[in-house]
């Protein structure tokens, strides 16, 4: 999915730069300097390079790394493809779990599950589960949260 | 979600229950009749106005039927109330402020344009007129379970603040309030946005704000079940407040000692809220103004404001017949001095104001900061602590104990000369910046620390230093950006860019070290500690049970070393507190000790078998295959023990 989704990011911005660089050799407009007309359809080309090689790795790195566990008291998360991240939410300090899913997500029936606490650094996102699985655990989570919860802050 | 504002058409019985006086519009006032409702409004605030005077105080304010369209509210208090009368007076001369400087022109004669007097003529009188409105349709009320505020005459508007939610009351009054004896309440409640104010009563008496204080606070306590006894707290400190309330400038001394007398002498037996004083700012603690930038830069901040209003002033002269001619001539007349000698004179003059100004800047900055700090004080009521301060305007901040997770001692390198510190409140619901979280001014470590150790309980554990590859980290982050700006500017020629630099790159290895030596974390048995940062050296201390989660980041830089980021979320204050470049394991240790429950689970080996740290965190893959089970062993990181 993440592949789908990097490829549609990339090919968009390639248009987009190709556009950029068709419209400024078009229009002639005498601001422009001459090598940035010239060499216009080179940015195009190595950003479409680029994407392509990050589409190839990136991806796959990042399916590698993403690990996550629900135990009984905790969320643990881990993210990152270059830096790392490893994140611990207690399930009593949950504020609101979020399950949400875009129409690529659709696509693959996957979904994502942001847990929020009391403090914007301490929320968690877990992509790319199941969708069905995610729907069971937000709700399995919710409930708990509930019997758990102190002050939750 | 938590305050409900309605807009209505002027419902008949809202109407009725409404005090308002006689010469009252009828219900359903078109827009168009809103010249005519105004007069009437007008015509009856000022009989009140009268009886106000007449009463001598703002005793008077009360004196509206306890009768709400609730019917719930308790017997204490319950009344609809007006602001304070004197509100008439005092509001068009808060305004009068932004007019100062037309009026002031206008006195010199500078503008004659009778449109510009006429607009501000009107401009006033609106001013008049409308603050004599907002006064006739203000009420509000407190009741058992909420307050309501309601205003307006023609579209009006009811807001009702659950008491429960409210998360902070506090009380300011500039010098016209004082001078009249009034201050502002302002009403905090829990909603989405920081710092959203939910209710704001502008103007009461003195007394009758800091009535209002404590009746909120502990209702709201009563209601939450915090607070054992629900006896009549709001009555007690009304009763104390109102002799000392008799009239004037009276009110705002007596506002000013009812708490304070409650701390030193015995207390009034009546007094529920008993109230102890932490602190009264010693008068040589005023000097440490000196050492705040903030208040260093104070006087060139007035000069902008002055050089911006003289160019303006100039602008408006130019505007008048003859005044280019004249500007023309001054500028001849310069020009011919400027040949002779008058040009090292004037540099001289600039240069001399500059070095003058300079030379002020510590005067300047321990002024303003005395006005801002005038009679700090820090005091303890049953369930909230109390900051008091301000010379003209004087603000009273309650912050409630029950959401306090910590506190910060913040110092900056020149106030670490003096080895001075501030000490500011972490809490739930007041952003990491905010001046309200303020608990001390800058004073002596010892002092501030011994004062943080009784109120809210001091940390006693050490500091652990970070590795040095840490310092390897600092140092390449403040000099090599200035550095490789340098090295890119010499090598393109442009000298004039590249020297700077190279002194910024030069600068940045002092730098470095400190952050480096700042740098920190430790615990003890209750608190947790982090500190960091050096042009703003920040120690944050909090409770143990405040740590709602922990993060830890590694960037590819910093993987080979073995360094993390370990940030601590807190639901408070800036909502997390970062140990910058600590040894992965020893931070997974660190956050083990702190919180067992929460990463014990998660070690790989608990009985110290050494894996390698890049090892830590290798859990099982189970992303995206819902069917597998949870393994009863979490294989995850680590070597450590604890």
């Amino acid at each position: 999915m993440w592949t789908v989704e990097s490829v549609i990011a990339h090919a968009v911005v390639t248009a987009l730069l190709a556009g950029l660089a068709w419209g400024a050799a078009a229009a002639g407009w005498s601001w422009i300097p001459d090598w940035a007309v010239s060499y216009g359809w080179a940015a195009p080309v190595c950003y479409a390079l680029f994407g392509l090689v990050e589409t190839a790795v990136v991806p796959r790195v990042r399916y590698r790394v993403h690990r996550w566990e629900v135990t009984a008291d905790v969320i643990y998360t881990r993210t990152g493809w270059l830096g790392r991240e490893w994140q611990l939410v207690p399930v009593s300090r949950i504020q609101t779990v979020d399950h949400t899913q875009g129409w690529v997500e659709r696509m693959f029936k996957v979904a994502t599950l942001q847990v929020q606490t009391a403090s914007h650094a301490g929320s968690s996102t877990i992509e790319g589960l199941d969708a069905e699985r995610a729907r069971a655990i937000s709700e399995e989570l919710a409930v708990r949260a509930g019997e758990l919860r102190d002050d939750a802050t | 979600m938590t305050g409900r504002e309605e807009r209505e058409g002027a419902p008949a019985e809202e109407r009725g229950a409404a005090p308002l006086p006689a010469e009252e519009p009828p219900p359903g006032t078109a827009p168009g009749a809103e010249g005519g409702a105004e007069g009437g409004a007008e015509g009856g605030a000022e009989g009140g106005a009268e009886g106000g005077a007449a009463d001598g105080g703002p005793s008077e304010a009360g004196a509206g039927p306890g009768e709400g369209p609730g019917g719930e509210e308790g017997a204490d208090g319950a009344g609809w109330r007006k602001l304070s009368p004197m509100m008439l007076v005092v509001a068009p001369a808060t305004y009068l402020k932004n007019f100062i400087v037309p009026l002031i022109l206008m006195a010199f004669g500078a503008t004659q344009n009778p449109w510009a007097l006429a607009s501000l003529f009107a401009a006033l009188a609106g001013l008049a007129v409308t603050g004599v409105f907002t006064w006739a349709t203000f009420r509000y009320q407190v009741g058992d379970r909420r307050l309501e505020i309601r205003k307006g005459l023609v579209s009006r508007s009811r807001r009702t603040i659950p008491l429960e939610r409210i998360r902070g009351v506090h009380v300011t009054s500039n010098l016209v309030h004082r001078l009249f004896g009034l201050a502002v309440v302002h009403i905090e409640a829990a909603a989405g946005g920081e710092g959203s104010e939910e209710g704001k009563l502008d103007a009461v008496a003195a007394a009758e704000a800091e009535r209002l204080r404590r009746l909120l606070l502990h209702r709201r306590a009563v209601l939450r079940g915090d607070a054992p006894s629900a006896a009549a707290a709001g009555t007690a400190p009304a009763g104390a407040g109102a002799p000392s309330s008799a009239g004037g400038t009276g009110a705002e001394e007596g506002g000013e000692a009812a708490p304070a007398g409650g701390g030193d002498a015995a207390p009034a037996p009546a007094e529920e809220p008993r109230e102890t004083e932490y602190f009264r700012m010693p008068a040589r603690w005023y000097g440490f103004g000196a050492l705040s930038v903030g208040y260093l830069l104070t006087p060139f901040v007035a000069l902008a404001a002055v050089v911006g209003l003289a160019s303006q002033v100039v602008g408006d002269l130019m505007e008048r017949p003859g005044a280019v001619a004249a500007g023309e001539r001054v500028f001849l007349h310069y020009r011919s001095l400027a040949e002779g000698s008058g040009l090292p004179v004037l540099v001289a003059v600039v240069a001399g104001v500059l070095l003058l100004l300079l030379a002020l800047m510590p005067v300047f900055a321990v002024v303003a900061y005395t006005v801002n700090h005038w009679d700090f004080r820090l005091a303890g009521q049953d369930d909230s602590l109390v900051t008091r301060r301000g010379l003209f305007t004087r603000q009273s901040v309650a912050l409630e104990r029950r959401r306090i997770r910590g506190h910060e001692l913040v110092d900056s390198p020149l106030e670490r000369v003096r080895s001075a510190v501030r000490l500011r409140a972490i809490m739930t619901g007041l952003g990491g910046d905010s001046t309200r979280a303020v608990l001390l001014p800058a004073g002596p470590r010892a002092r501030v620390e011994g004062v943080a150790d009784e109120v809210l309980g001091g940390y006693t554990g050490g500091l652990v230093r970070h590795p040095r590859a840490a310092l390897r980290r600092r140092l390449v982050r403040s000099v090599l950006p200035f550095a490789l700006a340098a090295a890119v500017a010499a090598a393109a020629g442009l000298y004039w860019a590249a020297v700077p630099a190279a002194l910024l790159a030069l600068a940045g290895i002092p730098l470095g070290v400190d952050r480096y030596r700042a740098l920190g974390h430790g615990r003890d048995a209750e608190r947790i500690s982090v500190r960091r940062g050096s042009l703003r050296r920040t120690q944050a201390v909090l409770r143990r049970e405040a740590v709602i989660g922990w993060t830890w980041r590694q960037t590819l830089f910093q993987r080979p070393s073995g360094l993390a980021h370990l940030t601590a979320t807190v639901g408070a204050g800036s909502g997390g507190y970062t140990a910058v470049d600590a040894d992965l394991e020893e931070s997974v240790a660190f956050a083990a000790g702190v919180t067992p429950e929460m990463i014990r689970p998660f070690l790989a080996a608990p009985e110290g078998a050494a894996a390698p740290a890049a090892e830590k965190r290798s859990v099982p893959d189970r992303r995206d295959r819902p069917e597998q089970q949870e393994p009863p062993e979490k294989g995850l990181r680590g070597p450590l023990g604890d």
